[in-house]
């Protein structure tokens, strides 16, 4: 009873925030009801028993992700108005498509059952909440059976932050910032001059 | 109604999937809301990939949907360090304006 | 014992070997930095020489894994001979692009270290990819390809094309990969498992029972079909390919049809025959039916081009439409027939690209295809040199592009597919229009101003190289028919 109450208000509320992301008028709009939508969406999971992940999904998305693509609306001056123009020409091709993609997923999910065979073919099956937790469940897999893929995502996030800088750095001249070889370089012989200031005189 | 069984999960990621393919058509234009839209969906597959994960009593699921939530920040930071460049560029961030090219 | 539950590490050798290799030249990279442009190129010389050494000495690693059909990571990961021969056509590809790409960026300014890291970050992703064993692992290497290609299509970041380019490419991207995990994340839900050999397994048996195919599966292989077609740039996902080729600069086209066009068709490979090989009656027509439409988009769109990366753009798509009707066919002879295909594609299109780079006027890139005006009476050598691989990818004999074209016929005849191979010869006998363009502009026009003399070194060395391949493979084509058949025949052992 409470588990589909807890299920119909996170999944309204993230239907409902998802439909305002990609119809609101203001990008800074989107970016907040993006944030909703993550947040429900987690709350689904943790009904589903994933909670590291719906931990993970917070912080990495509402944390990260989400903050991000707010820093980059901010930061870009766009005349938002004009790009909304278009908008309603393609709402009808847009909706139609929406539709029937939806109609046909639909009557494909009536069709899933858990039939026996399926329910026993699973490679990594989860141990029950009792013996473990979630998170402890994930993590000996993770860095046992799945290391490949674990070495693998971290090259992933070191191309992005290649991509990321080589795009985005520039050496703009005239930027003060501190140069710890060169404060270290410095000694007194070659950064301080005494001089003899007669009196009555400026240097 | 009241029994919530894995359908329900599955429409709801079925709904942000579709959510996501027509943000994408409705903002041609707005390349910021596309990989908004972009996110939506991935949250969607994740809702699939953790729904089906807890109804077949197996882990992948779950594995699998860490690494793309992963890929998927990786994918937003470079993206967004493109629009930047791109806008860097052309002063506006719309795709379809762009007539330097044609087919 | 401390090491009993060590992974394998042995199949996994020429990756590894990459990674690290990544990470000491990025190292490098970033300590010699000195802020003093003159250095700064100086760095990006070195490491592109040492980035171009790794990826010819990988070859050696990935054929030290020939012959065996190796697992690791618990079904991750394999390595077979069709593994082998593909990672090393990519790793041939990258290489020639990198080489060709240094004398370019030096010249625009793009001359940054990270290039060369990025193109191997590339490489390394599609050899994940060819050994993917898993939707997972098939998931990562595409995106770690991606995501390093994405970066290096904008890379001439100053400029409005190439950032155009990427951001077409990024967005258009993202979508397919947002494609691909909804079917991957079906395909996991309907099947219980994202294991490649399981998989292929639990299919087997559903086929057989009394229920049938499951619904969930069939729009799960439609799904991963479309995002595969986007990667591949097949028709109808088409779209981003004439845009971003233009865009892009030029070495970074040239990149673009070589490496991951190879990686990402032998992914189709690996995923159509191998888990959903028992499926062949669900997807045969659509795979016909993608094969179809490139191959006459690819012959119509082109013939209209002004851009010589716009025109290879549109041949690339309809290469691709032949090399998928070998998927059609589904079995062995096909298989090997689009190995062959794609070893022979892969040396024309480096040579064309080398051809195309060496087009400067005054010290800049020209573009056009009637730029090409003269060149018999201005360049003869390299004019002979684009007409050989004009010649090729119009199919005629006795050069290599002829081969790679009859094999695929033969198999798909062999096959019984009559229409299919009908449209393919009409399509080439249309394409072939285009192609031969090139060659009366360059000698039967009058030339306007030459364009610039001498060629660099390694742009001429490429292009002759790939000239001699493709002129003189007729003379013994057992080899690498054999190789191919041995590679084809290791997705079908089970």
């Amino acid at each position: 009873m409470i588990e589909a109450l807890a299920f119909y208000i996170f999944s309204s509320i993230a239907v409902a925030a998802a439909f305002m992301v990609i119809s609101a008028r203001n990008p800074v709009h989107s970016v907040l009801f993006l944030i909703l939508t993550f947040f429900n969406v987690a709350g689904m999971f943790v009904i589903l028993g994933a909670e590291f992940l719906a931990m993970i999904l917070v912080v990495v998305y509402v944390g990260a992700v989400a903050v991000l693509f707010m820093f980059v609306v901010m930061m870009l001056d766009i005349n938002f108005v004009e790009l909304r123009q278009g908008f309603l020409n393609y709402l009808p091709i847009g909706s139609l498509i929406g539709l029937v993609m939806l109609i046909e997923l639909a009557t494909l999910f009536g069709s899933w059952v858990v039939t026996p065979v399926i329910a026993n073919r699973g490679l990594m099956p989860t141990p029950s909440p009792d013996i473990t937790t979630n998170t402890h469940a994930l993590g000996n897999i993770v860095y046992t059976h799945y290391v490949y893929l674990f070495q693998a995502a971290g090259m992933i996030l070191l191309v992005a932050m290649i991509g990321a800088i080589v795009l985005t750095h520039r050496n703009r001249p005239g930027v003060k910032k501190q140069d710890i070889g060169r404060q270290l370089n410095r000694n007194p012989a070659n950064s301080v001059e005494i001089r003899k200031v007669e009196i009555g005189k400026g240097i | 109604m009241l029994e919530i069984t894995i359908s329900h999960y599955l429409t709801v990621a079925a709904i942000l999937f579709t959510l996501g393919i027509v943000g994408i058509f409705l903002n041609r234009k707005n390349v910021i809301i596309i990989l908004m839209s972009v996110e939506l969906m991935l949250l969607a597959v994740n809702l699939n990939l953790v729904a089906f994960s807890s109804h077949l009593n197996d882990l992948v699921g779950q594995v699998f949907a860490m690494f793309i939530l992963t890929v998927a920040a990786a994918e937003a930071a470079v993206g967004l360090a493109i629009l930047v460049v791109f806008f860097r560029n052309r002063g506006s961030i719309a795709v379809e304006d762009v007539n330097m090219m044609k087919g | 014992m401390p090491f009993e539950n060590l992974p394998d590490l042995v199949p996994v050798l020429p990756e590894i070997f990459l990674a690290l290799v990544i990470m000491s030249l990025l190292m490098f990279g970033v300590f010699q930095r000195g802020g003093r442009a003159e250095t700064d190129v100086n760095t990006f010389r070195v490491i592109s020489w040492m980035a171009v050494v790794t990826l010819i000495v990988t070859p050696l690693l990935v054929l030290s894994l020939a012959g065996s059909t190796l697992i690791g990571f618990g079904g991750l990961f394999i390595s077979d001979p069709f593994s082998v021969f593909c990672k090393i056509l990519v790793l041939i590809g990258s290489a020639g692009s990198l080489v060709m790409a240094r004398n370019f960026l030096e010249e625009h300014d793009m001359a940054r270290f990270e290039y060369p890291v990025l193109v191997v970050f590339a490489t390394l992703g599609m050899l994940m990819m060819i050994s993917a064993n898993d939707l997972i692992s098939l998931y990562m290497g595409l995106e770690m390809q991606s995501l390093s290609l994405y970066v290096i299509a904008a890379f001439r970041r100053d400029d409005t094309r190439s950032t155009e380019a990427g951001l077409k490419y990024f967005v258009l991207g993202a979508v397919a990969s947002g494609m691909f995990l909804y079917g991957a994340s079906l395909i996991y839900g309907f099947a219980g498992t994202t294991n490649f050999t399981i998989l292929e397994q639990v299919l087997q048996r559903d086929t057989q029972d009394e229920y049938g195919q499951s619904l969930g599966i069939i729009f799960g292989i439609v799904f991963i079909l479309s995002a595969l077609a986007f990667k591949v740039s097949a028709v109808p996902f088409h779209m981003w390919t004439p845009d971003v080729y233009e865009g892009a600069p030029t070495p970074v086209t040239a990149l673009f049809a070589i490496a991951p066009k190879i990686a990402a068709l032998a992914l189709f490979m690996r995923v159509m025959v191998g888990p959903f090989g028992d499926l062949i009656s669900e997807w045969r027509q659509i795979i016909i039916f993608i094969s179809v439409g490139s191959m006459l988009l690819g012959a119509l769109a082109a013939i209209n081009q002004r851009n010589i990366k716009r025109m290879m753009a549109y041949s690339s798509i309809s290469h691709v439409g032949f090399a998928l009707m070998g998927l059609a066919v589904g079995h062995d002879s096909g298989i090997r027939a689009i190995l062959v295909y794609l070893t022979i594609y892969l040396f024309m299109n480096i040579g064309t690209f080398a051809c195309i780079l060496a087009m400067r006027r005054g010290g800049v890139m020209v573009e056009a295809i009637d730029e090409l005006a003269g060149l018999g009476k201005t360049h003869p050598l390299m004019a002979a040199a684009m007409t050989v691989f004009m010649f090729s990818m119009a199919g005629i004999p006795p050069l290599a592009g002829f081969f790679g074209k009859l094999y695929i016929f033969l198999s798909v005849i062999q096959a019984e597919l009559y229409l299919l191979a009908v449209i393919g010869v009409l399509t080439s006998v249309v394409g072939s229009f285009y192609y031969l363009r090139v060659i009366r502009l360059m000698y039967f026009e009058d030339p306007d101003e030459p364009l610039d003399r001498p060629v660099s070194r390694e742009i001429s060395l490429i292009a002759t190289l790939a000239g001699l391949v493709t002129v003189l493979f007729f003379l013994y084509p057992d080899f690498l028919v054999l190789s191919a058949a041995t590679a084809s025949s290791a997705l079908f052992l089970n």
